[in-house]
């Protein structure tokens, strides 16, 4: 893929970053408000829901402190995309440390994941909720990525750390999965 | 619901409910999906997946995310007029250096002076003898008829203004070869050549 509007929203990043390092912080205000929801949305799709506006805040705060590193061989989303899924990574392991307890597991997601959504959502997009929860994590991640944000898979292979291939292959099961979910009703 | 055998058309089909195809892709996938249901029902899938993956996601406050963000590094930097400034201290130095360059002259030329003096008391009590040689290459009257000796202190007012004119006829430029000097000075202490 890597449609016109692709390549326009990164110039656009672009744009700002340059912008803000020459010292307009609006800039910052504009780079937030293009990618935070996005963030939100894959963070939430991890079931930490809780924590989400911390991890996205803390996202961009490590993203603006290293902005200079940022090569733009991938988008400037990719890459929080990245930051992100390494501290949610990194809060998985400290949680684990420090309550000494087994990490979410798929199950306790699907019930977290229903028992917020359930309230406001209609019976159809809660079952798609469901279907989407029961994948396996790495499933989620793609499917989320490939769905919610329509990135290639290229970028998706950058963040969840595999190969562009294996992703395609992740995005196809998931996607089967879920029809067959779907069918069971 | 199955699965489109077209697996190529099916990895357009998220860009396409996106709106992230080129035109030409957009065309080439509408046209498949005229004629392919199983197609449809992704692409109304994707659709509806795509609001079920935003439901309860909390919005994120950007005000407050901006608010704990670091300030861009352009601040850091030196302000506009610094530049002044630094031209300004680079000046000062340059004045302290033509200063200190000119204070070292100056006492390097009072301690010759004063040394000079004091070679000149060395010499009372020694001789110096300057050969005949060289004693005549420095004529006591120029060619021009110029006398030399003496200070100016000693000449009076009309001997000056005498001078003056005759600068005028005085050659302004030295010779091409001077002649060689080579002044041999020999100094005697207690009536040995040292």
């Amino acid at each position: 893929m890597g449609g016109p509007n692709r390549e326009d929203d990164a110039t656009v990043d672009l744009e700002l970053i340059a912008r803000w390092q020459g010292g307009d912080q609006r800039a910052a205000s504009e780079i937030v408000e293009r990618h935070a929801q996005a963030l939100a949305r894959f963070a939430a799709s991890h079931g930490v829901r809780d924590v989400v506006d911390e991890l996205v805040q803390d996202t961009f705060v490590r993203a603006f402190n290293s902005l200079e590193s940022f090569r733009a061989d991938s988008s400037l989303r990719t890459w929080l995309f990245t930051i992100l899924k390494r501290l949610m990574l990194d809060r998985r392991r400290s949680e684990r440390r420090a309550s000494n307890r087994v990490a979410l597991e798929e199950d306790h997601a699907v019930q977290e994941f229903n028992a917020l959504d359930g309230m406001v959502a209609d019976e159809a997009l809660v079952r798609v909720q469901q279907a989407v929860a029961r994948l396996s994590p790495l499933q989620r991640e793609v499917f989320t990525l490939r769905v919610s944000e329509g990135l290639p898979y290229v970028d998706i292979a950058r963040i969840v750390e595999s190969t562009e291939g294996a992703c395609r292959v992740h995005y196809h099961n998931a996607m089967r999965a879920v029809k067959e979910y779907l069918n069971d009703d | 619901m199955t699965d489109c055998p077209n697996g190529v058309m099916r990895d357009q089909l998220p860009g396409y409910v996106h709106g992230l195809l080129s035109a030409a892709e957009v065309s080439i996938v509408d046209a498949h999906l005229e004629g392919c249901e199983d197609c449809r029902a992704e692409v109304a899938l994707l659709g509806k997946a795509r609001v079920a993956l935003s439901l309860g996601v909390p919005r994120i406050d950007v005000a407050s995310v901006v608010s704990v963000l670091p300030a861009p590094p352009v601040t850091l930097r030196r302000a506009p007029h610094s530049t002044s400034r630094r031209l300004a201290v680079a000046g000062a130095w340059k004045y302290a250096a033509a200063a200190a360059l000119v204070l070292a002259v100056g006492s390097s030329a009072l301690w010759h002076r004063a040394r000079g003096t004091t070679d000149q008391h060395v010499a009372d009590s020694s001789s110096v003898v300057v050969p005949e040689t060289t004693a005549a290459v420095l004529p006591a009257q120029s060619e021009d008829g110029i006398t030399f000796g003496g200070g100016l202190s000693d000449l009076s007012l009309d001997d000056l203004q005498s001078l003056l004119g005759q600068l005028d006829s005085v050659k302004t430029l030295p010779s091409t070869n001077p002649e060689s000097m080579t002044p041999i000075i020999s100094l005697k202490e207690g009536g040995k050549s040292l």
